[in-house]
Formats: C-alpha cells, sequence, structure tokens
C-alpha cells in the first residue's frame, strides 16, 4: 500500500512537471506578441525595455522555460504581477476557501446521491424514482450560474435566511485561518453556494448508484441474503450498497475534473473568494505568473482526488490489491 | 413436516402470464431427502423458492397451500417468513459461485446469518461458524478469506456450511454443484450425505443429473413443464419407472448415465410452452407412447402405480411394456419426428 501511493505520487509529480510544461507553452505561444500582453505597449520604449528585463521577459523561450521549470521545482511560482507578492502566497490565502467549498459540495451530493439512488433503486418504477432523476437532471442542465443566482434572489434577498455573497460578513477581517473558517457566520455563508454547487454535482452519484444499485440487486448474493432471513433495510445498505457504492466512487474520482469547471462559476456568483473566481480575475488582469500557479495547483488537486478515490475504492473492495 | 398442496405459480411477463409450476404436491418428512429432476426450464427452482417465498418480484403463487408443521406459509406476513428462513428452511443456491457478497469475509457472511436469527454473542457464533467448517471441511482460518480468494468447491463447502449453520429442518439444495468439475461434484454430494447423515435435517436435492437422486435420494419427483410427471420411491422408481419421461430420462443414453452423468436434454424435441398451455398431456408431443384421444384433451392426474409410487399418465397400466420399448433408440427418434 505505501509502495503503492509512493509510486502514484511519483507519477503525478512527472505528470505535473508536463503539465506544467504544457501551461508554460500554452501562455508563450498565444497569437501576437506574448510580451504585450504582459506589459502594457503604450508606454515608453526604454521603460517596456526595462519591465521586460525586470520579467525575465527578453530571454529565449527556452531559457525562461528552464528558469520556469527551475523555480517551480523549488515551489517557486514567481510573484504575482497585480498583487506583487509571492504566487504561492496568494494561492495559499484563496485555497482553503475553494477546498472547505469544493468538499463541502461534493460532501453534500455524494451522501444525497448515494442514500437516494439506493433509495429510488428500491423505489423502481414508481413515482418516486421518476421524480428522483427529474429533480437531479433539471439541477444538471439549468445553467449553475442562473441557479446560483435564483437561489441568492429566493434565499438571500426575498427570505433573507443566507446572506448573499462572500466568505464573511462585510468589513470582517480576520487573519489566521481560526479566525475566519471556524465560525458560524462562516458556515452561513458556505450553506448557499455549497448547495448550489451540490445540487449541480449531485445527478452524477444519484443516476450512478441508481444504476449500479439495479444490478446489484439482481446479484446471487443479494437472494442469498434474502435467503438468509435477512431484513430488507440490512441487505439494500449492507449488501447491496456496499457494492453498488464501487462505480460510483470510480465515477466520482472521473467527474472531479469536471466538477472545477462548476466551482468557478459558483465562486464567481457568490463572490467566494477562491481559486476559481481568482483564476478568471488572474487571467482578465494579465496576470500570467498568478494564472499558471493557479493551473498548477488545480492540476495536482485533481490528481491528489484521483489517489484520493483510488485509495478509498482499495478500501471499499478487498478483490482489489495494491501495486 | 412439509406438505405442499396443489402448488401453482405464475409469472407475469410482457407476453402473458407465465405458469411456471402447476398443481404440485409433495410431502417431505423429518429427515426425508427427496430429489427433484427434470431439464431446464420445468420449474424446479421456481417451485422451491416459494418454499421460502423467494420468488422474483413478478412471480406470484396463484393457487395452493405450503404447510410446514400445519402453518401455511402462503398466508404468512412477510416478517414470519424472515424468521423461518435459513433457520428452519435453508437454501444452498443454484449459482453457489456467486451467493457470497465478494466484500465481506466469508465468516462475516455466516456469522451474520446466525446473528439475524439466535442472540449469539460474536464469539458464540464464530465458533460455531468453526463448527460447521469444520462438518464441510475447511479450515478454520479460512473464515477469514473473502470469496476472491477460495476456490469454487470451497465456496461452494462455505455456502454449504452456510446453510447448515443453524442447523434447519430442511435444506433447500438448488443443483448446489452443476459449476464444478465433476472430481470435485462428487466428493461434495458425498460430504453432503455423510452431514445430512449425523443432523437431522431433511433435503430438498434439485439437480438436473438423475444418478445424483439415485445415490442421496429417498424418494424423487420428475418434473416436466411444470408438472410432476412421477412422484415414487426411489428403489420403486430406479426399478421400474411408470410414466414415459422417466424411462426417457433413464433410457435415453444409458452408457453415459452408467458414469454418472446422464444428459437429460438428450430426449429428442423440446419443452412445451408454459405462456400458452394445452390441454392435455404436458409431455404428448415428445411421448413416443402418446395415442390421439385422451393424451390430447385430458391432462393425466397422479394416479397410484405401486406402494409410494404415483405417476401422471394414462397408460401406467402398460407401463411394463413401454419400458422395453423405451430401451430401443428408434422409439424417441420417431417421436421427435411425428411431433413436429
Ligand atoms: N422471473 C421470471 N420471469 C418470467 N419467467 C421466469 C422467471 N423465472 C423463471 N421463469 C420461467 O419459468 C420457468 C421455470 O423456471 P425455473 O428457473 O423454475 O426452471 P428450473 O427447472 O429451475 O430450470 P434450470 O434447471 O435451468 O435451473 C422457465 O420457463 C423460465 O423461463
Ligand atoms: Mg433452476
Amino acid at each position: 500500500m505505501a509502495v503503492f501511493v509512493a509510486k502514484r505520487l511519483a507519477t503525478m509529480i512527472l505528470m505535473l512537471l508536463l503539465v506544467a510544461t504544457m501551461i508554460f507553452l500554452m501562455f508563450r505561444t498565444m497569437p501576437g506578441d506574448p510580451t504585450a500582453s504582459m506589459v502594457d505597449p503604450s508606454i515608453p520604449r526604454e521603460a517596456r525595455q526595462a519591465l521586460l528585463e525586470r520579467y525575465g521577459l527578453h530571454e529565449s523561450l527556452w531559457t525562461q522555460y528552464r528558469i520556469f521549470m527551475a523555480d517551480l521545482v523549488r515551489l517557486d511560482f514567481g510573484s504575482s504581477y497585480f498583487y506583487n507578492r509571492p504566487v504561492l502566497e496568494v494561492i495559499g490565502e484563496r485555497l482553503p476557501a475553494t477546498l472547505i467549498l469544493m468538499f463541502a459540495a461534493m460532501l453534500f451530493a455524494y451522501a444525497l446521491g448515494v442514500l437516494g439512488g439506493a433509495w429510488m433503486a428500491w423505489n423502481r418504477g414508481t413515482w418516486r424514482e421518476a421524480a428522483g432523476i427529474t429533480f437531479s437532471l433539471i439541477f444538471r442542465s439549468a445553467p449553475t450560474f442562473w441557479v446560483g443566482l435564483m437561489a441568492v434572489m429566493l434565499f438571500a434577498v426575498t427570505l433573507g435566511w443566507f446572506p448573499a455573497q462572500g466568505m464573511r460578513t462585510t468589513g470582517y477581517t480576520g487573519d489566521t485561518f481560526r479566525e475566519v473558517f471556524v465560525s458560524l457566520d462562516f458556515l452561513r455563508h458556505l450553506i448557499l453556494p455549497a448547495a448550489v454547487a451540490g445540487l449541480y454535482f449531485l445527478a452524477t452519484p444519484l443516476l450512478i448508484m441508481r444504476n449500479s444499485m439495479l444490478e446489484v440487486m439482481s446479484e446471487d448474493y443479494i437472494e442469498m441474503a434474502r435467503a438468509k432471513g435477512l431484513r430488507e433495510i440490512r441487505i439494500l445498505y449492507k449488501h447491496a450498497a456496499r457494492n453498488a457504492l464501487l462505480p460510483v466512487v470510480t465515477a466520482g474520482a472521473l467527474f472531479i475534473g469536471a466538477a472545477i469547471g462548476g466551482q468557478v462559476l459558483i465562486e464567481v456568483v457568490f463572490s467566494w473568494p477562491g481559486l476559481g473566481r481568482e483564476i478568471v480575475q488572474a487571467v482578465t488582469r494579465s496576470d500570467y505568473p498568478l494564472a499558471q500557479g493557479i493551473f498548477i495547483i488545480i492540476s495536482a488537486l485533481v490528481m491528489s482526488m484521483n489517489l484520493a478515490a483510488d485509495i478509498v475504492y482499495g478500501l471499499l473492495d478487498p478483490r482489489i490489491t495494491y501495486h | 413436516m412439509l406438505d405442499v398442496q396443489n402448488l401453482t405459480i405464475e409469472y407475469t411477463t410482457a407476453a402473458g402470464p407465465l405458469r411456471a409450476v402447476e398443481d404440485v404436491s409433495f410431502t417431505l418428512q423429518r429427515g426425508e431427502s427427496l430429489g427433484i429432476v427434470g431439464e431446464s426450464g420445468c420449474g424446479k427452482t421456481t417451485a422451491t423458492r416459494a418454499l421460502l417465498r423467494l420468488l422474483p418480484k413478478n412471480g406470484a403463487i396463484t393457487a395452493g397451500r405450503i404447510l410446514f408443521d400445519g402453518d401455511d406459509l402462503v398466508r404468512k406476513s412477510d416478517a414470519e417468513i424472515r424468521r423461518l428462513r435459513h433457520r428452519h428452511i435453508a437454501l444452498i443456491s443454484q449459482s453457489a459461485m456467486n451467493a457470497l457478497n465478494p466484500v465481506y469475509t466469508v465468516g462475516e457472511q455466516i456469522k451474520e446469518g446466525i446473528r439475524a436469527h439466535t442472540r449469539m454473542s460474536d464469539q458464540e457464533a464464530r465458533a460455531r461458524c468453526v463448527e460447521v467448517f469444520g462438518l464441510v471441511g475447511l479450515e478454520a482460518k479460512r473464515l477469514d478469506s473473502y470469496p476472491h480468494q477460495l476456490s469454487g468447491g470451497m465456496k461452494q463447502r462455505a455456502v454449504i456450511a452456510m446453510a447448515l449453520s443453524l442447523e434447519p429442518e430442511i435444506i433447500v439444495a438448488d443443483e448446489p454443484t452443476t459449476a464444478l468439475d465433476v472430481v470435485v461434484q462428487g466428493r461434495i454430494l458425498q460430504r453432503l450425505r455423510q452431514i445430512r447423515e449425523r443432523i437431522s435435517s431433511s433435503m430438498i436435492f434439485i439437480t438436473h443429473d438423475i444418478s445424483v437422486v439415485g445415490e442421496s435420494c429417498e424418494t424423487i419427483i420428475v418434473m416436466y413443464g411444470g408438472r410432476i410427471m412421477e412422484r415414487a420411491d426411489t428403489r420403486s422408481f430406479f426399478r421400474a419407472p411408470a410414466h414415459p419421461y422417466s424411462m426417457g430420462l433413464q433410457n435415453a443414453f444409458p452408457s453415459i448415465a452408467d458414469i454418472g452423468h446422464a444428459d437429460l436434454v438428450s430426449i429428442p424435441g423440446s419443452p412445451p410452452d408454459l405462456l400458452a398451455p394445452q390441454p392435455g398431456c404436458r409431455f404428448r408431443a415428445r411421448c413416443p407412447f402418446a395415442d390421439a384421444d385422451a393424451c390430447q384433451t385430458r391432462t393425466p392426474p397422479l394416479l397410484q402405480v405401486a406402494d409410494r409410487h404415483w405417476a401422471a399418465c394414462w397408460y401406467t397400466d402398460q407401463a411394463a411394456g413401454f419400458r422395453a420399448r423405451a430401451r430401443d433408440h428408434a422409439t424417441w427418434r420417431k417421436a421427435a419426428a411425428d411431433g413436429r
């Protein structure tokens, strides 16, 4: 197991270097003079040259790449043009907000999806099943920003149950992690965006769980469990659900990549100060070091989630052995 | 102890009701071993699942009674049936290969069955598991194995151990060895016979292999197209089968039967359509001795032909003559040609 994780981590690092290379090239091979977007072309020539040199943009592509990669392996992502602070620092501030929102949404979607999917399989062919499918598909197909805005209108503006945006009440400034994230005020801010993101994610675990449950329910060991005189609820959740969970975990790992896109929209709609919103702003501000850094961090995030899913899979299924 | 009366079971299908079991009656005494044979699709599994009320959702008992110690199981509530399963009537499933949940150890699964019906503590249940594993010849350490770590034969024995764990009054074994190779099959059947002699459970043994019934059962039921064709004391049955179908089973390929592996599908022709049952004897289309009158129009009831021996044929009085002719392959080929 330890060997397996070590091997996977090594692969992950290799893949990240590859991703970094691609991101580096992506920014430098964009049409037109790449330096134009990085340094305002209207400023005087000498000043422009000085700036280019300061950022190292006058070097050849190859030299730039070597420096970029050498910094990267030292976990140095450079400085943000906009904030004038190390990229890593900015990311470090935004990352917890994104992670917490994402995990809250995933937790919501997976808890509801797994239990609900099992329940739908149980109610096969009834109006309840149809209602569950319709419900989850509505939130999957509706544009997330629209659902988000509607939720804000209903629950924040009209009903006033939850704050409309941000992570903390305006005017509040906390410095340490504890001050910012461990409070009721934060929780109240979290509920609405997490629910909206969760509802968007919901269809995947719910429908896969339902299908895989239906498949598992016709297995012989389910009939055997009945023949043993077990209660239906125990058969459903102990024998069937445990097996039906396997494809849900796999799908979840694949889904995480797609979920990032939804996350960006949610953060923008709810003004959530996370990486998703930051990346949009970094790109519009032509803050390339920051944008690159966030891209790489998000890639690392997706890869670690995949690794986590593989480990969970092995814990659920004794037939899996790690090599 | 078990008294099944006029049991009829139908499946609802897209093409209409399918009568998988019709008017089946039999009894099972304490300690008795009953074999049910018949070719694929004749309703063996359906009839015996009904004893545990384990029919698929689209299947229903439409007539008849199943008396277990005088109580009608057909009328019992779900909760009552649940308490009866495993504790009193245990199942060794047709596909024992897949009867174990892959994500739990074998021991956990046996213990679960024990603890669902008794107040045994975890340790007591574990001790019981070790005991039944001993009975079926598996080492105790195998209790901690997952199903995929066991061979087919071991899985089969684990499933048998599970069925024995509460010493049920009745064990229903649905083709318990079909998925195994012949050698392992033989060993397991022998083990089952020994165990049955030691504990006093009754057994219903379903198989394609008529020779197995000869070795392990006191009573035999031959089913065809959902109905009982012949029901008899095993010795009487093998000495003098009274139904032409039984004769076909015994005689069609005696050389293969001798090495203990009779192939039942080898009577020419195919089983009747259960969706559109016609009047008359179920077997008439493949029967070399069917006439143009009674066999075509009236369904024969089970008629007594000897002590503890019944057959559903209008011509049981001519059985001796039929038996002689049934030994000739040509008799069967001709019937198949005529039946078309
Ligand atoms: N769930 C179901 N729905 C509809 N028809 C079914 C269902 N299960 C079984 N049948 C039909 O009922 C008949 C009897 O099936 P059953 O499984 O009892 O036969 P069997 O004697 O056990 O056969 P085998 O030897 O192959 O196990 C068959 O014609 C089968 O096609
Ligand atoms: Mg069967």
